[in-house]
């Protein structure tokens, strides 16, 4: 769901900027523990990754100036975890990621949790998880800015679309998971609840501008998984879905009322790997709900929707061959856009509110620890693009190609 | 010299070759190893593959599981992973990166070679990992996978 404009500002609420100053210190304390006591070394883990891309695109912004070539997307994380008990895990990561106009770099906690795996048997597994919790959503959602674990240059903008991102990355709060081996092979269930970071990234995004008013979420959030892979791991099958609410509070100068969006975002899932190839389709549907904000807005609630197929092929253990294949709509009800134009009196084109692209690159292993892709985009529509990045709809250019090469380090 | 014993001496040095390409250590007799203190007799496929997939952290004993694994793209490890786990390296890789990375589980230890597995499992009380068979010595004990 992305309409017009967004703006330049991520105003953090405070709380979470507490959350991950306390985090910060907290890992700065671990990181001081190894160095100076023994010991305990072996259930302390330290990990990280480090990634730059290059982009370039023929017209248009994707993730900075692209049309002239663009080095600004760089991610840096790094990840601290410490087994306290055999059945107790403490984890946390610090993630700074610089893309575009969207991200500047500035570093936040990724997660910071305890788990606490109570019952573990070859047959089943429960445990719970409290603390800032990662969403899993789709297949890549959970681990969607570490290059190393991405079907591409970039997460499917189509699936997993960066504008906003931060709405459906994490969420503070509880999570019960469990696992149930079957002959056929694993289960894996997840039910969390918790609140989600709101920031001007949405507000711009559901409601096409920064009103004086303030959006925030609603509540409580609630974001459930269902896993089933084989045993030879050959098939996975996974069923997703977060649903949240938004409470948008009018100031007197807002020409719009206090409302409410509802959402929910789902994703099915299927893969199949053999042993050079591999094929992988994803579907998310997400239906938007307006509520008592008046006439403007009421009238804007849709069914975005967006699928992707991929092949890959590996033709040595170190190089693999990627293709994929992409539609993503704003309104599942309007694929060609012409309603939500109309709706925003011509302003934004047909164009904006659909996207069909075509994607053929390479990733090469260089080492275990250093990988390298390259890809190429062909692409027929403008709808992910961000609206921060391209502020003036007409001026987007409907078909665009992209090239893009990136380089990933690890430890 | 007859053309007929050539060809007879030729074919036999080609079995000789094959014979010892294919018994090359480290290729494809990996064995699951353990520390001496994991009380365990055996194990099943699917245990095996929930223990180097990270997600069972404790022995039955209440023990904590260490795994040590290869590097990804050494010989033993893919020969360990197609031809005694059934999984590719890939997938293994997967399932850490992803437990790794969203903080829900850690990574195996990573060991540079087989004397240095063989040394880590001695030394680690409830160690697992793998090797050729005749790397083995008495300071760890084998791990039959029952089938």
């Amino acid at each position: 769901m992305r309409r017009l404009v967004n703006s330049r500002c991520s105003a953090e609420r405070p709380a979470r900027r507490l959350a991950s100053r306390g985090v910060a210190i907290l890992l700065f304390m671990l990181w001081a523990q190894t160095s100076a006591g023994e010991g305990w070394n072996d259930d302390l883990q330290i990990h990280g990754f480090l990634t730059q891309g290059f982009v370039h695109t023929t017209d248009n912004r994707f993730f900075g100036g692209s049309d002239d070539g663009s080095f600004d997307f760089t991610e840096l994380g790094v990840n601290l975890s410490y087994r306290a008990a055999p059945s107790v895990l403490l984890s946390g990561q610090l993630l700074s990621r610089r893309a575009g106009d969207m991200y500047d770099g500035s570093p936040d906690v990724d997660f910071a949790l305890v788990d606490w795996n109570f019952s573990n048997t070859p047959g089943s597994s429960l445990g719970v998880v409290a603390g800032r919790i990662k969403n899993s959503l789709g297949l890549y959602n959970d681990t969607r800015d570490v290059a190393f674990t991405r079907p591409g240059v970039f997460v499917p903008q189509q699936i997993y679309f960066d504008s906003v991102r931060n709405l459906l990355l994490s969420a503070d709060g509880l999570q019960l998971y469990a696992r149930r081996s079957t002959d056929a092979g694993n289960w894996a269930f997840n039910l969390g609840a918790g609140t989600n970071p709101v920031d001007k990234n949405v507000e711009y995004a559901y409601l096409g501008r920064d009103y004086g008013g303030d959006l925030d979420s609603s509540g409580v959030s609630w974001i459930a998984r269902a896993e089933f892979e084989t045993h030879d791991g050959a098939w996975r099958l996974a069923f997703s879905a977060a649903k949240a609410k938004l409470d948008f509070s009018a100031a007197a100068s807002d020409p719009i009322g206090s409302g409410n969006i509802d959402f929910l975002y789902w994703i099915a899932s299927l893969q199949y790997n053999a042993e050079r190839w591999s094929l992988t389709a994803e579907y998310m549907e997400e239906p938007v709900d307006f509520d008592d904000f008046g006439p403007l807005y009421d009238e804007r609630d849709s069914t975005v929707q967006g699928y992707y197929l991929q092949g890959s092929y590996l033709f040595r253990h170190d190089l693999e061959f990627v293709m994929r294949y992409s539609e993503g709509f704003g309104d599942k009800h309007d694929r060609g856009g012409r309603k939500q134009s109309g709706q925003t009196f011509g302003i934004a084109p047909p164009h904006t509110f659909y996207q069909k692209d075509v994607i053929l690159g390479i990733r090469w292993d260089v080492t275990p620890r250093f990988m390298l892709r390259a890809e190429h985009q062909w692409a027929r529509g403008t709808w992910t693009l961000s609206n921060r990045e391209n502020p003036l709809p007409a001026e987007r250019v409907k078909d665009w190609n992209m090239f893009s090469l990136l380089g990933s380090y690890r430890f | 010299m007859s053309v007929a014993k050539t060809n007879k001496q030729l074919r036999a040095s080609v079995a000789w070759l094959g014979l010892l390409f294919f018994s090359l250590p480290g290729l494809a007799d990996q064995v699951l190893i353990a520390n001496a203190s994991v009380g365990v007799d055996g194990l099943s496929l699917n245990t095996t593959r929930l223990l180097f997939s990270m997600q069972l952290p404790q022995w039955p004993d209440g023990t904590a599981v260490r795994v040590f694994v290869l590097p990804d793209d050494h010989p033993g490890h893919r020969a360990f992973s197609k031809d005694l786990l059934r999984l590719y390296p890939r997938q293994l890789r997967r399932v850490w990166d992803r437990q790794l990375y969203s903080g829900t589980g850690q990574a195996p230890q990573t060991v540079a070679d087989a004397a240095a597995m063989l040394e880590a499992v001695a030394q680690t009380p409830g160690a697992i990992g793998y090797l050729s068979r005749e790397m083995i010595d008495e300071t760890v004990s084998e791990l039959p996978l029952q089938r």
